[in-house]
């Protein structure tokens, strides 16, 4: 293999990064701010329903509660890795 | 329950107590940058009105269950309540008591409202300089890129960069603002 073919392959692939990205930012763009809202709460609704899909399907479960109990446990377990270290539940001691 | 309904019941809540107050988070990001899914309602509430969180919360009952720990964030020490809609899906709902730090205050005076068709209702939000800045303060890798995208969507040339570079250098952010424009793919 030749030794430029790892940065040929780093450039290609940011290409095609940016090249996304782009494409993102100039549909976004063509949006109205309305539009742009109303998108954040289709996406909120459709991405916990495939969270509850999933869930149900992997744990071959029947019951829609148990399978929000799940999504409910792998939320609670991303917020902690989220929130560690940035939320506490002391307040800050006050120097005098 | 859908998110919409959710943001409505913490909406409701607060002008039925009359606290002020502004949607911040994923919609805020979205209403400026590139639309992503959240999981949580994110408010900041004025204190304006005596123990308005408590009041906020007490007519959120039946709607959302709060944790009883208030929580403070360690970079400003602002105070937050986070909350799970008692019905499925479990949302979160995060209440950001609103504080003496110089940056949350005027982001809460430069809110501005605007009509949302899903909420069925005007709703206050802040201004994209001031998501910009405080996403940058933030400085998660999430965050890095939430102010990016409002950056690249918006475009500087139509942002108070003038007020955004102010803030910036008040918060030893600059370096991250320059980093967010630079990751701007050329748009042309």
């Amino acid at each position: 293999m030749e030794s430029s073919s790892p940065d040929r392959a780093a450039f290609e692939l940011k290409a095609m990064q940016d090249s996304i990205y782009r494409e993102k930012i100039l549909r976004a763009r063509r949006q109205t701010p309305e539009e742009r809202l109303a998108d954040v709460f289709e996406l909120t609704n459709c991405v916990f329903a495939r969270m509850h899909d999933g869930a149900m399907w992997q744990a071959g479960l029947t019951n829609a509660e148990e399978g929000w109990e799940i999504v409910r446990r792998r939320l609670n377990r991303l917020r902690k890795m989220h929130d560690a270290g940035r939320f506490v539940t002391e307040p800050p001691i006050r120097q005098s | 329950m859908t998110i919409e309904e959710l943001a409505c019941a913490v909406l409701d809540a607060c002008e039925a107590e009359n606290v002020e107050h502004m949607l911040t988070g994923a919609f805020a990001h979205g209403l400026y940058g590139i639309p992503r899914s959240t999981k949580d309602v994110d408010v900041v509430v004025s204190i304006n009105v005596g123990d308005a969180i408590s009041k906020v919360v007490s007519q959120l009952s039946g709607v959302v269950r709060f944790e009883p720990q208030i929580q403070f964030d360690t970079l400003t020490w602002g105070k937050r309540l986070v909350g799970e809609s008692v019905d499925p899906p479990p949302f979160k709902v995060e209440l950001f008591e609103l504080f003496d730090d110089p940056f949350v205050l005027s982001q809460f005076r430069r809110k501005r409202k605007m009509y949302s068709v899903q909420l069925q209702r005007e709703t206050w939000l802040p201004a994209p300089e001031d998501v910009v800045v405080q996403k940058l303060r933030w400085g998660r890798n999430k965050d890095l890129d939430d102010a990016r995208d409002v950056l690249a969507v918006q475009g500087p040339e139509t942002l108070d960069m003038t007020y955004i570079e102010d803030w910036c250098t008040r918060h030893g952010t600059l370096t991250r603002l320059r980093e967010a424009l630079d990751g701007i793919p050329p748009l042309d």
